[in-house]
């Protein structure tokens, strides 16, 4: 007879406009893998945040190990031995595993009567837990210096330093090759087998099948139904899944490139630190072409593109536009010969988020008629332009293009920058990370433009760190490790494994 | 040789506690450019410390003097709170606040010299006199050729001066408190996660800067003019920022840039006496540290590693 | 939308007046005066009320002339900081470039025969020159190396300091008063003594062109390319960069336009308001301006109506303090304690933002989105992450990242 260790009575929550939670009742078993499953959007991310206090639910309770519980804080929550793995790292990037792992829980020693860090026994500790669950990690190394999926582990390791007895992983896959998933399932599954319950929020289906005993499935914040995942088809999972959901999938036309509208030729780019970032890369993106940059997160890709739309200087190598060399030109001329740019950071780069809606739509032409005439600015007319924009685009915001653009949603900040660098006309455009962190809706919008645009004959570089996403939209993939150009080939003739194999640098 | 060095070492020290007291601001990830203020506040409550004892009480000077450093560090504790609360919980721009609260301390100071001048010591002076700091040399030290120049001459504060940085060196860097204000400084998120509130934390540290900047200004109205008075306010907090920008916000470092600016100085006055110049011309001298700090930061600025999330309100709200 | 948010910035203003009025008044309860009587011979001595006896030839007009001669500096140096935090500049070093500037001008021009056709404009142009290098000077090291403008403006504010109290103290000094010996009154910018209806008064001849600048600056951040960029790269620098806009050039001329209006100031303060120069001491306008332009939410418009205010307090006090008893410092201490409500200004603005945003999420959401955000567990906001897996430091953010601090 399995032990409930966690149950949910009532649970809603909502924020301003959504409800994120509704009313959803269920119980977690001392010992299980319990996988809670939904689209983006779904509540799923929620809940968990619910269970490691970092809100308070507006109604409802939480019973844990059969009794009523407040989790009112983080800290709470691991006092409860409860520990979560968030989809965003919380680590501290110059500090080593071992500090990150020992900090707000240093074990002292005492040096003639001052308390100082105990880091021999934290060490020691540390490397026990290392070997136990065979993580390879170098306790001493910096996290700057490790990859994203030892990050992980180190994040992993927090929890069980902590002795956390249930641990949550949000999104745990994200941003690993497949490769890497298949060896945190295998932790997962250890941890299982020594006794911890695990709580694992994802959206993929295959995943679940994989390790999970039971699985619940959110949709629109409601809980839909608890599944016994061994006795349950897959295909039962995913209809209940979707629903009455947005199908993600997207129609393509097979392409129909054009002639070659960037070449980029053995580009080499350093960072402010002088470390070489992009090494000798070489590439082609055609008209009519979605060309999808795949890679594990940190390799040179965001470095790639700033240096493609002239924000950050190039070593060596060249860049190339329709034929016409721009390697030394200005952002400004790039972006007036063409060349539009979606960055990753949507709200530090993509957006002043103190300017309204309309000056965001003409932060990248103010310069030049109509918004301009001579040095005064056309605010009337840009005001109109924008409002049409607005409407083409379905841009919602409360109070129309004077709006300041800080009290947009996610989804609609990014439709505004899509627009505005659509509208530019420009040749290429390039994508990077265009639907990180958007509801399904706005993902499908985004996902939708940018077929659009191949299909109008524009060339668009996609830089992505979701291989689904790459998958989806690419008619050629290459892929990026440590700055260079590990593979390139026909979306067609790579599959996702071999794909994972080169993110990691196993292939070459 | 020798007057450069004991001047010198008399003006680098208490540039380095307030220095220190930056470092553990901003390593926390708060911007502290109030130390200006902190150093002068401090220096009002200690000088007002030592003429109440001196003059209300019959008591030993030398009892005041040490009293003194205690009020000095209790004072800037207490006028720090301002900029904690300000950047902490009033959200606001802490590059303002800190000259808001520079602003503050300079009106504030000497409205409250003059009142309490008025009141108590029948005089509107916006002074407090303090007796000149006795001196003293380490024995045998003192003699050895150049480096016993070091031992010379020293103000007590000094040696209580090593001995703190020591401390506060052994706080940032080997200590709990430390490990959880630097990394304030450069991921609040993962200390929020961790179950610690940056905001104490960030209180803590702020509350350190100011003690530390305050017994640094007690030091200099201690050794510069033997009074608290406007003039306390020439700057030195923002020598200290300087010092620790060039120190990378590393505790060592910003030793050596303290040193390097009370060298300068004293080096350029005692060209003046050496050359006979005219006393007018001690106002050039005095640009020397000044100017020396543009012309080093134009060679230090752009390899500077400031702490991540120096500048950035904290709001447990983002996530 | 916009005219709203003007409001709202009056709003947090006035009640970051009045709350300091009320400390101040508690402290003023506390030296055991009263409050009313200080406040209302404050603005007597500013030439709001009329005093109960003038001496011959003068009267409320005259007051009140001399307190628009003494808001003129002010004002010229609350444009200054104004511009430069609109372009995310902290320039605290009004003061030292106002020095700089009066003390050229007054060396150049002010001891020359030349009249005063040729003369005052001349002080003008020094002033604008003097000002406006300075302040590009400003704007280049921190373009071109990253030093922070607080920290460089300080130690020039120093430099100046010394350098021209040197230069006073060997060449130019008056025996007498120890201060800078007295410019030809061809070259001042304020005319003393000047008859209106009959009572003899001062006159600023800047007066209006401080007004007018204020409108220029006004209509240069609203209407034109140049405000446009220097708006943008105040508000996100690399956004800016983003956007094609070139940051340094930005940086440079707009320190340089604030430098400009500070030598204004110089020139206004120190040929104006004075005739002479008082060596190895900075103005207080070049600090008080900070708390003009910060109450004025680094409007152009609103610094004219918070400069008044603010040189109403310094202006009067010295009156005040002759017939209240109670020392000038409190006029000084209120302004410190007006900064410190105003610098709270953002932590209002904030709670009312954060009203308006949950208003327009609802608005949004019901406006029909149907699909909610992300379960709002923040995923959409990859900004405030931080995430270690993210390109660690690209140039321009590194120089964006220290845009922000010393």
């Amino acid at each position: 007879m399995p032990q409930a260790i966690i149950e949910l009575r009532h649970i809603s929550k909502s924020f301003p406009g959504i409800l994120a939670n509704d009313d959803i009742s269920l119980t977690i078993n001392q010992g299980e893998i319990f996988a809670i499953l939904g689209e983006n959007g779904a509540g799923k991310s929620t809940l968990a945040s619910i269970l490691f206090g970092m809100y308070s639910p507006d109604a409802g309770e939480i019973w844990l190990r059969g009794k009523k519980t407040n989790i009112t804080s983080p800290a709470r929550a691991v006092e409860l031995d409860i520990g979560m793995v968030h989809q965003h790292f919380k680590l501290i990037s110059e500090y080593s595993v071992t500090e990150n792992i020992i900090l707000g829980d240093e074990p002292l020693r005492r040096l003639a009567g001052i308390a100082g860090l105990d880091r021999k026994a934290a060490g020691t500790r540390i490397q026990e837990l290392i070997d136990c669950y065979q993580f390879d990690l170098a306790p001493d190394a910096l996290i700057e210096d490790i990859g994203v999926s030892s990050q992980q582990r180190v994040e992993i390791l927090k929890m069980l330093y902590r002795s956390a007895e249930i641990l949550i992983f949000d999104e745990p896959t994200a941003m690993l090759t497949p490769q890497e998933t298949e060896r945190l399932l295998a932790i997962i599954r250890r941890l299982r087998d020594n006794g911890k319950t695990i709580i694992l929020i994802t959206h993929k289906l295959e995943e679940i099948k994989l390790v999970a005993d039971r699985c619940a499935i959110l949709n629109h914040g409601r809980l839909i139904e608890v599944f016994d995942v061994a006795s349950t088809s897959t295909q039962t999972m995913a209809n209940r899944m979707v629903g009455y959901e947005l199908n993600l999938n997207i129609k393509k036309t097979p392409p129909n490139f054009g002639r070659p509208v960037l070449e980029v030729s053995d580009l080499t780019v350093y960072d402010a630190l002088k470390v070489k970032r992009v090494d000798a890369v070489s590439l082609k993106v055609h008209a009519g072409e979605v060309f999808a940059l795949a890679g594990v997160a940190g390799n040179g890709q965001m470095e790639l593109a700033d240096a493609i739309a002239g924000l950050m200087d190039v070593h060596s190598g060249s860049i190339r536009l329709k034929g016409e060399e721009i390697t030394k030109t200005t952002a400004r001329r790039r972006a007036c010969a063409g060349i539009a740019y979606i960055p990753e950071d949507r709200q530090q780069v993509g957006l002043i988020l103190d300017f309204t809606v309309s000056e965001n739509l003409m932060s990248k032409s103010y310069f030049r008629p109509p918004y301009c005439k001579g040095p005064f600015l056309q605010t009337k007319a840009a005001a109109r332009l924008a409002e049409d924009i607005c409407q083409r685009y379905d841009i919602r915001s409360a109070q129309g293009v004077a709006t300041l653009v800080r009290s947009l949603s996610g989804g609609n900040q990014q439709k505004l920058i899509v627009a505005r660098e659509i509208e530019a006309q420009g040749d290429l455009v390039i994508f990077v990370q265009p639907t990180r962190g958007l509801d399904i809706g706005a993902t499908l919008g985004i996902r939708q433009r940018i077929i659009a645009e191949r299909d109008k004959g524009r060339a668009v570089l996609l830089i992505s760190l979701e291989l689904e996403e790459v998958k989806a939209l690419a008619d050629t993939i290459g892929v990026i490790y440590n700055g260079r150009i590990a593979h390139t080939a026909p979306a067609s003739e790579v599959g996702m494994k071999e794909l994972g194999e080169y993110m990691l640098g196993v292939r070459k | 040789m020798n007057p450069i060095i004991i001047d010198g070492l008399s003006f680098a020290l208490p540039l380095l506690i307030i220095a220190i007291g930056g470092i553990f601001s901003e390593r926390s990830g708060v911007t502290n450019l109030a130390l200006e203020g902190l150093l002068g506040f401090g220096a009002f409550t200690g000088g007002l410390c030592f003429v109440l004892i001196t003059q209300i009480l019959p008591m030993d000077s030398a009892v005041a003097f040490y009293l003194s450093f205690l009020a000095a560090a209790l004072g800037g504790c207490a006028f720090s709170l301002i900029h904690a609360l300000l950047c902490i919980k009033l959200r606001a721009n802490q590059v303002i606040s800190g000259v808001v609260i520079n602003i503050a301390a300079v009106a504030l100071t000497g409205f409250l010299t003059v009142q309490i001048n008025t009141l108590a010591f029948a005089g509107a002076s916006n002074k407090f006199l303090l007796t000149t700091a006795p001196r003293f040399s380490v024995p045998f030290l003192c003699d050895i050729p150049v480096l016993g120049a070091f031992f010379t001459k020293l103000y007590p504060f000094q040696p209580l001066i090593v001995v703190l940085a020591v401390i506060c060196w052994f706080l940032l860097y080997r200590s709990r408190i430390g490990l959880r204000i630097r990394a304030c400084g450069s991921n609040p998120q993962a200390v929020d996660a961790a179950g610690l509130s940056v905001g104490r934390i960030r209180l803590f540290a702020v509350a350190a800067s100011g003690a530390l900047a305050g017994l640094g200004g007690i030091c200099f109205a201690y050794s510069i003019s033997a009074n608290v008075s406007p003039s306390i306010y020439f700057g030195g907090g923002f020598l200290a920022i300087a010092a620790m920008i060039f120190g990378n916000w590393k505790l060592v470092p910003t030793l050596l840039a303290c040193l390097v600016f009370g060298f300068a100085r004293s080096a350029a006055s005692q060209l003046v006496l050496l050359l006979k110049m005219d006393s007018s011309v001690t106002d050039l001298a005095m640009i020397v540290p000044y100017a020396l700090v543009l012309v080093l930061l134009v060679f230090f600025s752009r390899n500077t590693r400031a702490p991540k999330a120096l500048g950035e309100v904290y709001d447990k709200g983002q996530r | 939308m916009k005219a709203s948010r003007r409001l709202e910035g009056l709003l947090v203003a006035g009640v970051a007046v009045l709350l300091a009025l009320l400390v101040i008044s508690v402290i003023i309860l506390a030296v055991g005066k009263n409050p009313l009587l200080v406040f209302s011979s404050l603005l007597q001595g500013a030439g709001w009320l009329p005093k109960p006896k003038y001496a011959g030839g003068r009267g409320v007009l005259t007051d009140f002339m001399g307190l628009l001669d003494a808001m003129t500096p002010m004002l010229f140096a609350a444009l200054a900081v104004a511009i430069a935090f609109r372009a995310g500049l902290f320039n605290i070093g009004v003061a030292g470039q106002m020095l700089a500037a009066g003390f050229l001008a007054t060396v150049i021009v002010g001891y020359s025969p030349l009249t005063a056709v040729l003369a005052k404009p001349l002080v003008l142009l020094v002033g604008l020159a003097v000002g406006g290098a300075l302040g590009a000077f400003v704007g280049f090291l921190k373009a071109r190396f990253n030093i922070h403008e607080v920290v460089s403006t300080i130690m020039l504010n120093y430099i100046v300091l010394y350098i021209t109290s040197f230069f006073i103290k060997s060449y130019y000094i008056d025996p007498v008063s120890r201060q800078s010996r007295a410019i030809s009154s061809e070259a001042r910018l304020t005319l003393m003594n000047v008859d209106l209806g009959g009572l003899s008064s001062r006159l600023p001849l800047c007066f209006l062109l401080a007004v007018a600048l204020a409108v220029l600056f006004y209509l240069l951040l609203a209407r034109t390319r140049l405000g446009f960029e220097i708006r943008a790269v105040g508000k996100s620098r690399k956004a800016a960069q983003y956007s094609g806009i070139n940051a340094r050039r930005t940086i440079v001329l707009s320190m340089a336009l604030s430098g400009c209006s500070a030598g204004l100031a110089g020139v206004t303060y120190y040929l104006g308001c004075f005739n002479s120069i008082l060596p190895a001491e900075l103005s207080n306008i070049g600090f008080d301006s900070i708390a003009v332009a910060l109450l004025a939410n680094s409007n152009p418009l609103g610094s004219i109506l918070s400069s008044l205010l603010i040189t109403t307090l310094t202006y009067g006090s010295n009156y005040m303090s002759s017939t209240a008893g109670i020392s000038e410092y409190i006029a000084s201490l209120m302004i410190g304690v007006v900064l410190l409500f105003s610098a709270c200004g953002g932590f209002f603005q904030y709670l009312l933002g954060r009203r308006r945003k949950a208003l327009e999420l609802d608005k949004e959401a019901t406006g029909g989105a149907g699909i909610g955000t992300g379960g709002s567990s923040g995923s959409s906001n990859p900004g405030a992450g931080a995430g270690t897996g993210d390109s660690p430091g690209s140039e321009y953010d590194q120089d964006a990242k220290a845009a922000g601090q010393p």
